[in-house]
């Protein structure tokens, strides 16, 4: 799924590029997201999504794939994992900035894929969200590197966002790792997962192993009571 | 498909229940009849911390005559509500939507309050409380508040519902004597809708007097068609004016595309559908 937005920013070219540079600087504009860690051109964070009851936690990393300069344009990979077990998701984002005067013109180009359960939930409208989510990190990212700008101008940021076009050429719900149908019983644990082995399996078993053992007793007792008669 | 280990309160009353959610923090979830929830549990879609069941609070059961309008109960059923006969006096068109929610088995442990909150652009009670200018009562720390669904529903599964608070009870305007039909468009017979249309037409003497068309999953969340209103008003009631009417019910939509359907086939979609739900509402 192929995702464009555009919007200026009113700061001049030599202002924004180096603020796109910085991971610290650009993270916290996409939405549920957390940088864990920062090293030269790789990132580490978790994207947590929520729709409705659905609450997906990517955990995974990033890296600035490509960096021109000159030509301003940067190419940003990040991929990650459900902690879950529901799927992948994975974003090749171009950035590309043109000089407009004073302001500046960027436009952000997504590739994005997600596959397994979530790809199928709700019929699609991941793609819609995923959308949105890219929207709201692109108009964040205006507004931040434009108030950054301001600074004491106190002016407010004039983010113009043009609209934001999802053309579906890769159908992403079409492309799971496997049909849902043919779901594992139980997805492996994720490690970052406490534990707790009372709450999760003791107690349940406890609950369902202990008419049992009672039944099994009262027959016990019974059988023995009719072998003494 | 088994779940993610959860806490479990089943409170006996709202205030209960409002507490147990305040306590609950980001990850809490309440449960109504479950019929949405436990399927996204059991495919781990979901891992909430706490889960608040409702299934005790009878006091949220049942529909009640409140003059001009009727009290519905957030926990009473699907098959109570299209059952019922002040709604099927007064709200027909709300009875008509809920007779095509799923199969019966899903009507009889579904709620039209879970329903609303659950908040599915695909949810068939949507469009018709919508369409009702209904107002949803809503239970918080702070007391309660109201809120008419046409600010209700915010958008994809969001509504103006904040995490500690419960939506207990929605109030729909009586339109005694209106005709009322819901044209539901899917495949099969338990899908989603891919697309349908609530309409409530008032006709008297031959006349259109007010019309209400509701939409459902024509965009992140149910739509009035306005156009299509305004164009019935003061018309009468035939089939010609109903069909032209009709043309214009994508207008000012956006629904998304998926596998089911495009754009443009769920617009042609809302067209067709809207002229089907006219005419049979007011024969109705």
């Amino acid at each position: 799924m192929r995702l464009e937005h555009q919007f200026t920013v009113p700061a001049p070219i030599d202002v924004v590029w180096p603020a796109l540079m910085e991971p610290e600087r650009v993270a916290p504009c996409m939405p549920g997201a957390t940088l864990t860690g920062v090293d030269g051109q790789t990132f580490t964070g978790n994207v947590k999504v929520k729709l409705g009851p659905v609450t997906l936690l990517y955990k995974g990393s990033g890296e600035f794939a490509e960096t021109d300069e000159q030509a301003h344009r940067t190419v940003i990979k990040a991929s990650g994992k459900d902690t879950r077990g529901n799927g992948t998701a994975s974003a090749t984002v171009s950035v590309q900035l043109s000089e407009a005067g004073e302001s500046t013109n960027v436009a952000v180009e997504t590739d994005l894929s997600v596959t397994g359960r979530p790809a199928q939930f709700g019929r699609g409208l991941i793609s819609e969200v995923s959308g949105r989510i890219i929207g709201e990190f692109a108009s964040c990212l205006g507004t931040r590197l434009a108030s950054e700008q301001a600074g004491n101008e106190q002016e407010e940021a004039v983010v113009q966002e043009g609209g934001a076009t999802a053309q579906e050429d890769v159908p992403a719900q079409a492309a799971p790792e496997k049909p849902p149908q043919h779901l594992r019983a139980v997805p492996p644990r994720p490690e970052a997962e406490p534990i707790d082995l009372l709450g999760t399996a003791g107690l349940p078993v406890l609950k369902r192993v202990a008419p049992l053992a009672l039944a099994l007793a009262v027959l016990l007792i019974v059988v023995r009571y009719w072998r003494n008669r | 498909m088994i779940p993610s280990a959860f806490d479990y309160v089943a409170p006996s009353t709202v205030e209960e229940a409002v507490e147990a959610l305040a306590s609950g923090g980001e990850d809490v979830k309440v449960m109504a009849g479950g019929q949405s929830l436990i399927p996204v549990l059991r495919l781990r879609l979901a891992a909430p911390s706490l889960v608040v069941d409702l299934s005790n609070l009878e006091e949220l059961s049942g529909v009640h005559d409140d003059g001009d309008s009727l009290l519905i109960g957030a926990m009473t059923t699907h098959y109570e509500v299209q059952r019922d006969h002040l709604i099927r006096e007064h709200a027909a068109l709300i009875a008509e939507a809920t007779e095509t929610v799923a199969d019966p088995q899903v009507r009889h442990r579904g709620t039209f309050g879970g329903s609303i909150a659950h908040a599915d652009p695909a949810g068939d009670l949507l469009a018709p409380v919508l369409a009702l200018d209904a107002t949803m009562i809503i239970q918080g720390p702070n007391g309660r508040r109201e809120v008419p669904a046409a600010e209700f529903f915010v958008d994809y599964f969001t509504t103006a519902l904040a995490p500690d608070e419960l939506l207990i009870e929605v109030r729909v305007p009586k339109r005694t004597g209106w005709g009322a039909h819901y044209e539901k468009f899917n495949r099969v017979a338990q899908a989603w809708s891919i697309v349908a249309v609530a309409a409530a037409v008032n006709v008297s003497g031959g006349q259109i007097v007010e019309a209400r068309v509701g939409l459902t999953n024509m965009g992140p969340t149910p739509v009035r068609a306005h156009a299509v209103e305004q164009a019935l008003v003061g018309q009468p009631a035939t089939a010609e004016v109903i069909n032209a009417a009709a043309a214009h019910a994508a207008e000012g939509t956006s629904p998304s595309s998926d596998g089911n359907a495009d754009q443009e086939y769920r617009e042609h979609l809302a067209r067709v559908l809207t002229g089907r739900a006219l005419n049979a509402a007011v024969v109705a």
